[in-house]
């Protein structure tokens, strides 16, 4: 079996080398089969990669120690759910992922564009092909993934117990998609410069794919600040932590291109400045895996540490330099007359979410960054942590909401000021009241109190946005309130999407202010029978309990949560110890509402003297981040979904290019 | 208005909340924590004093009891770090000095965005200095107003009518 893996993983490769020349060739010369073949190269390799993955599967299934990788990442206790995830808990288990991940969506591309885009299409599939092969290259030559031990141990290893996780079963894949996804946009990106097609068609073909990366890196920062939440146990979700950062970067930058090809799409505006981003947004993904693998900036998230290193800063390097190069080759073609007539218009709160978006993430390149150059000019190794962040990009993040709140109010073009007043009022109205009710409430730190009223003032524009459109929508049609909402948003998805994927962002907003400046922590030993208070609860400890399986021993405690006298719940914290990992882990309790999170996490115990301690957290507002996390998705599907006139756009766009494609012929017949 | 009241009732709750919090017994703002949380922890969880999630941890233990003692000794939080910046070196301070080299972390992000600022503004200027004929002829969108504006209405009715 491994060898059958190894020689499917050695196919890929050739199948991806062969199908750069064949569709480059095949486009240049306008040899359709040619490029059919190349399209079907990348078929195969798709099917080869998702072989190799399905052989690494089975070996850890079947817990097959004579593969080192499984012997490295899992035990034969290991419970088959994460036998499944240990697939992506090692080096070179992720980077196959990563690559069948690419392989598949190469694969999609290659078909959704057999009869369209014929000739961008190949180039695009050729970038991508030229980055699998990369990946390959490291699985083929570098770390691989089937490697065969001579002396096979009785026993795994096992996997990292903080891996053994629920939330770890979809941080990764979701992380992982968002990243690779993101080389589809860059490669047409990269096309369009290539062929000199630099309208806004390769923006509009991916427009949906980066929509899909954006949604999957919002998922994958979320589960993995879940997994931080749930599993490190201190009661908080994100530490800056440099592979953190480097999941954020990317998101930050993914944002402020879909924002900033509104622009492109409707002014015919920052072309450059649009490639620029989505190759930024691309090079962070390979960063984030630069620095999750290479070990240069010591983070708590490097499981997986290698030499893989250099191989992937010589490949960031080089995408760079090329694309780069492309970027100021085309330059002079890319520029357009630019329309733009006043600082109160959309255009202009567009150009300054990109502003900010582009700050933070820089200020959080430059943080995470920082340590590497303070070692190289002047010897001494230095932490820029949790102090540095907050303190640099909280002011920046209150622009952003602002922004994201004003935006909407502003027209397109210009706004005369007494335009701007009367659609301000509302929602500034709205905010004060929020931040005056905060203050009544006993909220006196001022970023709290200025976050609040915020947040409320772009809860209010998006209100009133929806309130004019239904209104507008009930005059014209005569529709009831709710059927008139229903099909606003059903007819015009990609904008009220993004109004209800702002809603999301402004609830996890409203969740960091609160959970990042409100923290209560209560540290007790207690004896069996004793009470402590936190806030509000007191906390009756009653006992532990143990419990043994061949895997891991639970030694869990017991506490009866009261309020007012009244029992509000049970909590039941415990302290874990994976026999094969050798490793305790813990597993905490969590009472969650929408006004605060009491977590307990059983910090340690005396059986003997019946005494335990806990360490408790009472956190206001968390529930809002996972809350806003799901409105956020949900928005976003919302933005995706196909509607009628897209569909009519891109079946004109299609007949329309059909007469001027090489492979007319081809087109025509099939064209959709 | 739903979500208002509901948002107005929850801040309402979520305060009345901290403030019994802050009633109780708990674990304030107080220097130790200043302190707590100006520390990295040494033993590889990457989080500072304050926040290391190994509660044996041999590292953030006995540096939150030391940071105890020196505090009832009448040191300051400045002192303290001091004394174990120069116990274990400036890596054990979760954030760069203000001071030398390090004052670079602290200036480059503000100053990359007020450039960053610099730069929107005059390429702005001069797309603003070269306007269209489309935009010359003072041709311009309705802007967003209140349901009474007529334009507005006009507007949002066009928009609804091609989305229909």
């Amino acid at each position: 079996m491994p060898l059958l893996g190894q020689l499917a993983l050695a196919l890929a490769l050739i199948l991806a080398i062969y199908s750069i020349p064949a569709n480059l060739y095949g486009v240049d010369r306008g040899l359709p089969d040619l490029v059919a073949s190349a399209r079907h190269a990348i078929w195969a390799m798709c099917a080869m990669v998702t072989i190799a993955m399905l052989v690494l599967w089975t070996g850890l299934l079947r817990s097959d120690f004579s593969l080192e990788y499984v012997a490295s990442y899992s035990s034969t206790t290991l419970p088959t759910i994460y036998k499944i995830t240990a697939l992506w808990g090692g080096q070179q288990g992720s980077l196959l992922f990563w690559t069948w991940l690419l392989s598949i969506f190469s694969a999609i591309v290659a078909w959704q564009n057999r009869r369209r885009n014929l000739e961008i299409a190949p180039w695009a599939l050729a970038v991508m092909a030229g980055v699998a092969i990369f990946f390959l290259a490291m699985l083929n030559f570098v770390t691989r993934p089937f490697a065969l031990l001579t002396n096979i141990p009785a026993q795994g290893t096992d996997l990292n117990p903080l891996l053994q996780n629920y939330w770890m079963a979809i941080h990764p894949p979701s992380l992982y998609t968002g990243y690779v996804s993101a080389t589809v946009p860059f490669a047409f990106g990269a096309a369009a410069l290539i062929t000199r097609r630099l309208d806004d068609s390769w923006i509009r073909t991916t427009r949906r794919w980066a929509i899909f990366s954006w949604f999957f890196l919002t998922l994958g920062n979320l589960f993995g600040a879940r997994w931080a939440y749930e599993v490190l146990g201190w009661g908080g979700y994100w530490a800056w932590d440099p592979v953190e950062n480097a999941a954020f970067m990317p998101w930050l930058v993914m944002t402020a291109y879909l924002h900033s090809v509104m622009i492109q799409e409707r002014k015919d505006m920052l072309k450059v400045w649009n490639l620029a981003l989505i190759g930024m947004a691309f090079g962070l993904t390979l960063f984030g895996t630069f620095i999750t693998r290479s070990g240069v900036i010591s983070s708590v998230h490097s499981f997986t540490q290698s030499g893989l290193g250099p191989y992937f800063l010589g490949f960031l390097i080089g995408i760079a330099i090329l694309y780069t190069a492309l970027l100021l080759w085309r330059v002079n073609d890319l520029r357009t007359p630019a329309e733009f007539e006043s600082y109160l218009s959309r255009e202009a709160a567009f150009l300054f979410n990109n502003l900010v978006l582009i700050g933070i993430a820089f200020a959080v390149f430059w943080g995470t960054l920082f340590p590497v150059l303070s070692e190289a000019v002047r010897g001494v190794k230095i932490t820029v942590g949790p102090p540095f962040f907050n303190r640099v990009v909280a002011p920046l993040a209150l622009g952003l909401i602002f922004l994201m709140g004003a935006g909407p109010l502003i027209a397109w073009r210009r706004t005369t000021p007494r335009n701007l007043i009367q659609s301000f009022a509302a929602p500034v109205i709205f905010g004060v009241a929020a931040g005056l009710c905060a203050f009544a409430a006993g909220l006196h730190r001022w970023y709290a109190l200025t976050a609040f009223s915020l947040a409320a003032f772009v809860l209010g524009t998006i209100l009133v946005e929806f309130r004019r459109g239904v209104s507008a929508r009930g005059h014209l049609v005569a529709e009831p309130p709710a059927r008139a909402l229903v099909n606003l948003v059903a007819k015009n998805n990609r904008r009220y999407g993004g109004y209800i994927i702002h809603i999301g962002v402004v609830f996890a907003f409203i969740g960091i202010v609160g959970s990042s400046f409100f923290k209560t922590e209560v540290k007790r030993s207690v004896k069996s029978g004793e009470s402590f208070s936190v806030g509000p609860y007191d906390l009756r400890y009653t006992g532990l309990a143990s419990r043994e399986t061949p895997h891991v021993e639970i030694v869990r405690a017991k506490l009866i949560v009261t309020r007012d006298g009244r029992e509000v719940a049970t909590m039941s914290p415990a302290k874990l110890f994976y026999k094969a990992a050798q490793q305790p882990a813990t597993d905490v309790a969590i009472r969650s509402t929408p006004v605060s999170d009491l977590y307990v996490v059983l910090a340690g115990f005396d059986e003997a003297s019946a005494t335990a301690t806990f360490q408790v957290f009472l956190t206001p507002l968390v529930f809002w981040i996972w809350l806003g996390g799901f409105v956020m998705a949900l928005g976003t599907v919302v933005a995706m979904w196909p509607n009628v006139r897209e569909r009519a756009a891109i079946a004109a766009t299609v007949r329309g290019r059909a007469s001027d494609d090489r492979f007319a012929p081809e087109a025509a017949s099939g064209g959709r | 208005m739903r979500l208002a009241s509901i948002i107005a009732i929850i801040a309402l709750v979520a305060g009345a909340e901290i403030n019994a919090a802050a009633a109780t017994q708990r674990f304030a703002k107080t220097t130790r924590d200043a302190v707590a949380e100006g520390l990295t922890c040494q033993c590889g969880c990457g989080l500072t004093v304050a926040n290391c999630n190994h509660p044996n941890c041999e590292f953030a233990v006995p540096v939150r009891e030391k940071i105890d003692k020196l505090i009832a000794q009448g040191m300051d939080g400045a002192q303290i770090i001091g004394l174990f910046r120069a116990q274990y070196g400036e890596k054990v301070l979760s954030a760069p000095t203000m001071q030398g080299f390090n004052l670079l972390a602290w200036v480059i992000p503000p100053i990359a965005i007020v450039l960053g600022a610099m730069l929107v503004i005059f390429t702005v200027s001069r797309w603003r200095a070269t306007p269209s004929v489309d935009s010359a002829r003072g041709a311009s969108e309705p802007p967003p107003a209140d349901d009474a504006n007529p334009a507005l209405r006009r507007e949002l009715e066009r928009r609804l009518r091609e989305g229909m």
